[in-house]
C-alpha cells in the first residue's frame, strides 16, 4: 500500500497541488494508482478524481472496487460520466456493469441513455469550492488494537486460535461497524478493544498508550442491556458514575441529562422490567451515555429488539451522534445486520472466521442521513452481501501461509434441512436467479439467518453464488420441485456426495457390523478441529441433516448413532412418521 | 436544559416530623416489638454468662414456656447469623478464586453428607473444654450445632448463583468499574437473594429439628439440658405429662406460624423486587405486615437519617479506593504468598488428623466393625422402605389434591403446618403412644422416620401435579384414555421431576434423622434397635470415639454414594427428558 511516491504524492496533496498530485498518480500503473487512491480520504479521492483526465479516470475506474468507482461516477456530472465510462476498456467496462447490482446497472443504464432526470445530481460546479478547502488531517486513532491475536485453551491441551493477529484502529469521528456471521468472534474483538478480555498476543493501545495503564473513557452497551432489574432507571444509570465516587449532586445530574438525551424523562422510578425492550435498550445508551464515553461500543445493541423499535432507536441514535449532542467522539458498532451497517456506519470492517481476521475494511462515504432505497446505497449492500457469501473472495493479506498450509476440516453450516428447501423453493419460484438481499428481504431474514442456508445449498450442489446472486442448479430445481419421499432421497445422495461429516458418519455407521456407534467417537473427531461449542453445533446440524435424508438415527439415552437401514425405509409411510 | 436533581437528599430529617405524628398509632406495634425484644437478648445474655447448671430444673408449668420459647428461638437467631455470615466468606470465595474453588466446594459436598448429629460430641466436647466455667459452653454447642445443620444449603445456593450471573451483567460491572463493595449490594446480593432466601426459610425449618436433640442430650456421664422448647418437650414427654405436651406442641406450631407471617412472608414479598426476570409476574406475593412496614413512617425515616448516608459514603469510600493506584505487582506477591502458608497450614492439619484418623479406626474391633455394617444394612433397608411408604400414600394423595386446584389451596397450608413441626419433637409423643399399645423401637424408628421424610415428597408431588399443563390433560380427555394409561403417559412422566426432587430431601433428611430414630432415651430407659444410626447414637452416649467416627464416616460415604450414584442420575434424566417445557 506504500509504493515509492505515496510520501511524494501526500506532501503534494498537503499543499493543496492537485494537478501535481495527478501527475504523481499517472506515473503509477493504474492498479497501484487505485491502490493509492484508495488509502486516501474520501474528500481527497473525490477532488483528486475531478481533476484527472477523464481517460485516466477510466483506467481508474475499472481498478476500483465496483462499489467504490459507482460512487466515485456519481460525484461527477451526468455528461462527464458518460465521458468516461465511454473511454473505458470494451473488456473492463462489460465486467463493470455485470458486477452491479440490479437497481444500480438499471439507474446506470438509464443515466447512459439520456433517461435519466438529471435533477437529483448534484451541479459540478458548487463541488469545487468545498472540495478544495483541506479536509481535516487524519488524527491519531483513539484507540489501536496492534496485531492482537487470542486462543483457548481446549481440555485436552490443544490451543485453538479464535482471533488471528489483527491490526484495528478506532478514529475520531467515525462510527466503525464490525460485521460478520454469528460465531465469527466480532464480540471477542470488542472485548478485547475494551479491556474485558486480555489477547493472548499483541496489545490495545489507547491514545497510544496500553490500556491498562490508563482510565479509558469507554463504555459499552450490551446485547441483553445488561441492566441491574432491582434498581430503578434512575439507580441503574447512575451506577457507573457511582463507581467513580461522584457526589450525589453531580451524578443526579448527569443521570438526568442522560436519560432525557434518550426521551426517558419521568421513567426515573421505574423499574426495568416494567418497560418495553426498546426502553430498556435506551436506558442502556444512557448508562453508557452518562459516563461521557470517548468512544461508544455497541455489541449487537438493536439484535435483540423487534424490526421497527431498532429502526426507530438507531434513528434516534444518529440523531444524537449527527447533531453531535453527545461528547462521545467515536462509535463502534457490532453487528450481524449488513444493513444495519451500511447506514450507520462510516467504515465497515468484515470480519471471516475460523479465526477471525479482518477480511475487508472500506468506507461509506455516503451523506447521512442515508436512503435505503438510492441505488448508492444499495450497491454498497450488494458488496457487502457479496462479501460475506463468498468467504474466498479478496482473502486478507494477514492470513499466513502456515494457517493454510493443514487444511481446515469442512465445516457443516448450521443449516436445517427445512430452510434449505424453503430458499430453494422461493428462489425456483423466482425464475431461478436473484440478488441475496432481496430475499433476504422477501423473507424478511438477516444475514445470520441467511448466510447459513445459503452455504448449506451450496454445499449440497442445489445451489451457487456468485457475485452477490444466489442461482439454483439442476438438481436443485429438482429438489425444490419434487415430493416429500424424492426430496429425502435426493438430499441423501447430495449429503453423502458433499458433506464429508456425514460422509464419516455413514461410512463408520456401515462398518460395524451392528449399524452403530457411540456419539463420543465422532464428538472426538470433531474435537481435533473445533471448539467445544462448534463441536456441538456441528453433531446437532450433522443430526438434523442425518435424520432428514434417512442416513442416521441418534438415540440420546445411550448416546448412540444407528444406521439408517435402507431395507426398513421401504415403507416410507413409517419413516416419514418418525420425522419431524 | 435539564431539569434540577430531585430534593430528597437535600431536605433535613426532622422535615417529616409535623406529618408524622398522626401515624403514631400506626408504628406503635413496631415499636413495642423493638423494645420487647431487646429485653429478651438482655435476659438471654444475664443467663449466658450464669455458671454452669447441669441440671437445670425445666419447669413444666404453661408459664415457663414463653421464657423457653424466647431461648429457643434466640439459639436459632444466633446460630443463623452465623450460618448467613460463613454463608457469604465462603460462597464468595469459592466463586471468585478458582484456586480455593477447586477443594471448597467438594468439601461443602462432604460436609453436606455428614449426618448433622454426629457432630454432637466432639462440637460439645470443644465448647465445653473452651468454657468450662460457664453455660456458655454448652449454649455454643448448641448454637454450633444448629449451624452445621443449615449452613451448607445456604452455602450452595449462593455460591451456585453468584456462579450464575449472566456474563454480560459481569462485564457490565467491571466496563463501569464498581469496586467490590458496590457489586455486592447492587449485582450479587440482589442477584442471589431469592435463593438464599428460600433456603434460609428450609434452613431454620430444619433448625428446629436438631434443636430439638441437642437441646437435652447425654454426653457420657454428662446429663446437659438447656432451658427451651426441645427440652421442656422431652422432660414433659419423660413425664407422661400430655397437657405439658400439648402445650409445647401449640407454642412451638404457634411460634413457627407467627415466624412464617411474621418474618418470612414481609422478606419474601419485599425479595419479589430482585426476580431476574425481565417482565412483571402476573401475581406478586403479598404481605400485610411488609404493607404495614411500607405505609409506616418510622421506618423510612430511620432509613433516611442513618441507612442512605452511611450507604452513599460507603459506596463513596469504596469507588475512591478502587481508583486509587495502588502497588499491584507486590500485593499480589504478599497475597500469593499468605496463600502459600495458609495451604501449607491446611495440608499439615489435613494430614495430621488423617493420621490420627487412621489410627483410631485401625483400633476397631472386628465386633465394632461388624456392628457398623449390619447397623448399615438395617438402616438402608429401613430408609428405604420408609421412602417407598411415603411414596405409596403421597402420590395418590398428591395428585389427587395437585389436580384439583381448590381443594390444594385448601389444603396447602394446614399441611404446611403439619410439616413445620419438627419430627424430633412429636418422636416423645410418638413413642409414648406407642409404649401404650405395645409397640417395639422396630416400628417406632420406622413411624419417626415416615413423619420426618413424607412431607418432601407430598409437597412436590402436589406442585407437579398441578403444574401438569391443561392442554395434556384435555388432549387425554380426547384420546379417552383409560386410568392406567393416563397415569403411565401422563402423570407419572409429569410428576417425575418433582417426586425425585421430593425423594433426594426426604431420603437425606430420613438418614439424618436415623440417628435420632433409632436410639431414644425415655422415661429413664434406653431404647434402641439394631442400625447405624443406633450406632452413632449409642457412641456417643459411651464416648466411644472410634466408633463414632467410623459409623459417621459410614453413614457420610453412604449417603454421599446414593446420591452421586442414584439420585443425580435421576435427577438428570428428570431435567432433561421429563421435564415439561412452558
Amino acid at each position: 500500500m506504500n509504493p515509492p511516491g505515496a510520501d511524494k504524492l501526500r506532501d503534494a496533496l498537503s499543499q493543496g497541488h492537485w494537478d501535481h498530485a495527478v501527475a504523481l498518480l499517472q506515473q503509477f500503473d493504474p492498479a497501484v494508482a487505485a491502490d493509492v487512491m484508495m488509502g486516501l480520504p474520501f474528500e481527497e479521492q473525490r477532488v483528486l478524481f475531478r481533476v484527472m483526465p477523464d481517460d485516466f479516470a477510466a483506467a481508474l475506474v475499472s481498478h476500483f472496487p465496483y462499489y467504490h468507482s459507482y460512487v466515485l461516477l456519481h460525484t461527477r456530472s451526468i455528461e462527464k460520466l458518460r465521458a468516461i465510462i465511454d473511454k473505458m476498456q470494451p473488456g473492463e467496462r462489460l465486467q463493470f456493469f455485470d458486477e452491479l447490482p440490479g437497481e444500480a446497472w438499471q439507474r446506470m443504464m438509464d443515466e447512459l441513455s439520456g433517461e435519466y432526470s438529471p435533477a437529483a445530481q448534484r451541479e459540478e460546479g458548487s463541488e469545487v469550492a468545498g472540495a478544495i478547502s483541506r479536509p481535516m488531517p487524519a488524527e491519531e486513532p483513539i484507540a489501536e488494537a496492534v496485531q492482537v491475536e487470542k486462543s483457548f485453551l481446549q481440555p485436552d491441551g490443544r490451543q485453538i486460535q479464535v482471533i488471528a493477529p489483527t491490526d484495528l484502529s478506532l478514529e475520531a469521528n467515525t462510527i466503525t461497524a464490525l460485521l460478520g456471521p454469528s460465531g465469527s468472534g466480532k464480540s471477542t474483538l470488542l472485548r478485547i478493544l475494551t479491556g474485558l478480555i486480555q489477547p493472548t498476543k499483541g496489545i490495545v493501545l489507547w491514545h497510544g498508550r496500553p490500556l491498562h495503564e490508563c482510565a479509558p473513557k469507554l463504555a459499552i452497551v450490551f446485547q441483553s442491556f445488561a441492566l441491574f432489574p432491582w434498581l430503578t432507571v434512575l439507580d441503574n444509570v447512575e451506577t457507573p458514575l457511582l463507581a467513580r465516587g461522584m457526589e450525589h449532586f453531580e451524578r443526579h445530574h448527569r443521570a438526568l441529562r442522560a436519560l432525557h438525551a434518550v426521551g426517558l424523562q419521568g421513567f426515573e422510578s421505574a423499574y426495568p422490567k416494567e418497560l418495553s425492550g426498546g426502553m430498556k435498550q435506551r436506558v442502556g445508551i444512557a448508562r453508557a451515555l452518562a459516563l461521557e464515553p470517548e468512544i461508544l461500543f455497541m455489541d449487537e445493541p438493536f439484535s435483540a429488539l423487534d424490526v421497527l423499535t431498532a429502526e426507530n432507536l438507531r434513528g434516534e441514535l444518529m440523531e444524537l451522534w449527527l447533531g453531535k449532542k453527545i461528547p462521545t467522539r467515536s462509535i463502534f458498532l457490532v453487528t450481524h445486520n449488513i444493513e444495519e451497517a451500511a447506514l450507520l456506519a462510516d467504515r465497515i470492517l468484515v470480519l471471516g472466521r475460523n479465526p477471525a481476521r479482518i477480511r475487508a475494511d472500506f468506507r461509506i462515504p455516503l451523506k447521512q442521513p442515508r436512503d435505503r432505497n438510492s441505488a448508492e446505497f444499495l450497491v454498497y449492500v450488494d458488496y457487502i452481501y457479496k462479501l460475506m457469501t463468498q468467504p474466498e473472495l479478496e482473502p486478507a493479506p494477514l492470513s499466513a501461509p502456515t494457517r493454510a498450509a493443514k487444511a481446515p476440516y469442512p465445516m457443516l453450516p448450521h443449516a436445517r434441512p427445512g430452510g434449505i428447501a424453503g430458499m430453494l423453493e422461493l428462489l425456483n419460484d423466482r425464475g431461478g436467479k436473484d440478488d441475496l438481499y432481496h430475499i433476504a428481504d422477501e423473507l424478511l431474514w438477516e444475514v445470520n439467518d441467511l448466510l447459513p442456508i445459503l452455504e448449506g445449498a451450496t454445499l449440497l450442489a442445489f445451489a451457487r453464488t456468485e457475485k452477490g446472486d444466489v442461482e439454483i442448479t439442476e438438481k436443485g430445481r429438482e429438489f425444490a420441485s419434487a415430493d416429500i419421499p424424492t426430496r429425502k432421497a435426493l438430499f441423501r445422495e447430495a449429503a453423502l456426495a458433499h458433506a464429508m461429516l456425514l460422509q464419516q458418519i455413514r461410512n463408520s455407521l456401515a462398518s460395524k457390523s451392528d449399524g452403530a456407534m457411540p456419539m463420543e467417537f465422532f464428538r472426538d473427531i470433531l474435537d481435533e478441529h473445533f471448539s467445544e461449542e462448534e463441536t456441538q453445533r456441528q453433531i446437532e446440524t450433522a443430526l438434523n441433516w442425518g435424520r432428514y435424508g434417512e442416513i442416521c438415527s441418534y438415540d440420546s439415552e445411550s448416546d448412540k448413532l444407528f444406521l439408517h437401514r435402507l431395507e426398513h425405509s421401504g415403507d416410507s409411510h413409517e419413516n416419514l412418521l418418525h420425522q419431524e | 436544559m435539564p431539569p434540577p436533581p430531585k430534593a430528597s437528599s437535600g431536605v433535613p430529617p426532622w422535615g417529616v416530623f409535623p406529618a408524622a405524628a398522626p401515624s403514631l398509632l400506626r408504628d406503635l406495634p413496631i415499636l413495642i416489638a423493638g423494645f420487647v425484644l431487646f429485653y429478651g437478648l438482655l435476659t438471654f445474655a444475664r443467663y449466658g454468662i450464669g455458671p454452669v447448671n447441669t441440671q437445670a430444673e425445666i419447669q413444666l408449668s404453661p408459664s415457663a414456656l414463653p421464657k423457653y420459647a424466647f431461648f429457643s428461638l434466640t439459639r436459632i437467631a444466633i446460630a443463623y447469623f452465623l450460618s448467613l455470615g460463613f454463608t457469604l466468606v465462603y460462597g464468595y470465595v469459592a466463586a471468585y478464586n478458582a484456586k480455593a474453588e477447586r477443594f471448597m466446594i467438594p468439601l461443602l459436598d462432604i460436609l453436606q453428607s455428614i449426618p448433622v448429629l454426629s457432630f454432637l460430641p466432639p462440637v460439645m466436647m470443644a465448647m465445653i473444654g473452651l468454657f468450662p466455667h460457664s453455660q456458655l459452653g454448652a449454649e455454643l454447642g448448641c448454637i454450633v450445632l444448629i449451624l452445621t445443620g443449615q449452613v451448607w444449603n445456604m452455602t450452595f445456593s449462593f455460591y451456585s448463583s453468584l456462579k450464575s450471573i449472566p456474563r454480560e451483567m459481569h462485564e457490565a460491572a467491571e466496563i463501569y468499574r464498581l469496586s467490590w463493595w458496590q457489586r455486592l449490594w447492587q449485582m450479587e446480593l440482589p442477584y442471589a437473594a431469592i435463593g438464599l432466601i428460600w433456603n434460609s426459610i428450609m434452613s431454620v425449618a430444619g433448625a428446629w429439628f436438631f434443636l430439638m436433640a441437642c437441646e437435652m442430650f447425654v454426653l457420657g456421664n454428662r446429663d446437659l439440658r438447656l432451658p427451651g422448647l426441645g427440652s421442656y418437650l422431652q422432660t414433659a414427654a419423660n413425664a407422661g405429662n400430655t397437657r405439658s405436651i400439648a402445650w409445647g406442641l401449640g407454642v412451638m406450631v404457634a411460634i413457627i406460624v407467627l415466624l412464617d407471617q411474621v418474618v418470612w412472608r414481609p422478606i419474601i414479598a419485599w425479595a419479589e423486587k430482585f426476580k431476574f426476570e425481565q417482565v412483571e409476574a402476573a401475581e406478586p406475593p403479598r404481605s400485610p405486615i411488609l404493607d404495614l412496614l411500607r405505609r409506616s413512617t418510622i421506618i423510612p425515616l430511620a432509613a433516611r437519617v442513618s441507612l442512605r448516608p452511611t450507604r452513599e459514603a460507603l459506596n463513596l469510600y469504596f469507588a475512591r479506593a478502587a481508583a486509587l493506584p495502588r502497588g499491584r505487582a507486590r500485593r499480589g506477591e504478599l497475597t500469593q504468598w499468605t496463600w502459600r502458608v495458609l495451604m501449607l497450614a491446611g495440608l499439615v492439619a489435613a494430614a495430621y488428623a488423617a493420621i490420627r484418623m487412621g489410627q483410631m479406626l485401625v483400633a476397631l474391633s472386628s465386633v465394632e466393625v461388624w456392628g457398623i455394617v449390619r447397623g448399615a444394612g438395617a438402616t438402608f433397608l429401613r430408609v428405604e422402605v420408609t421412602l417407598v411408604l411415603a411414596g405409596l400414600w403421597t402420590i395418590p394423595v398428591g395428585v389427587f389434591a395437585g389436580l384439583r386446584p381448590r381443594l390444594s389451596a385448601l389444603l396447602q397450608p394446614l399441611a404446611q403446618i403439619a410439616a413445620s413441626v419438627p419430627a424430633t419433637a412429636l418422636f416423645p409423643v410418638i413413642l409414648l403412644m406407642l409404649v401404650r399399645i405395645g409397640g417395639g423401637m422396630g416400628i417406632g424408628s420406622m413411624v419417626l422416620l415416615l413423619l420426618g421424610t413424607q412431607w418432601y415428597i407430598l409437597f412436590n408431588v402436589i406442585a407437579g401435579a398441578s403444574a401438569i399443563p391443561t392442554d395434556l390433560k384435555e388432549v387425554c380427555g380426547v384420546f379417552r384414555l383409560g386410568n392406567v394409561e393416563r397415569w403411565r403417559k401422563l402423570i407419572l412422566p409429569g410428576i417425575f421431576p418433582y417426586l425425585i426432587t421430593g425423594f433426594i430431601t426426604a431420603s437425606g433428611g430420613a438418614w439424618n434423622a436415623s440417628i435420632v430414630a433409632e436410639y431414644f432415651h425415655f422415661q429413664g430407659k434406653t431404647l434402641s434397635t439394631v442400625g447405624l444410626g443406633a450406632v452413632i447414637s449409642h457412641a456417643t452416649d459411651t464416648g466411644n470415639f472410634r466408633v463414632l467416627l467410623a459409623a459417621t464416616m459410614g453413614m457420610a460415604a453412604m449417603v454421599a454414594t446414593l446420591n452421586r450414584l442414584v439420585w443425580r442420575r435421576l435427577y438428570g434424566l428428570a431435567s432433561t427428558k421429563f421435564k415439561l417445557e412452558t
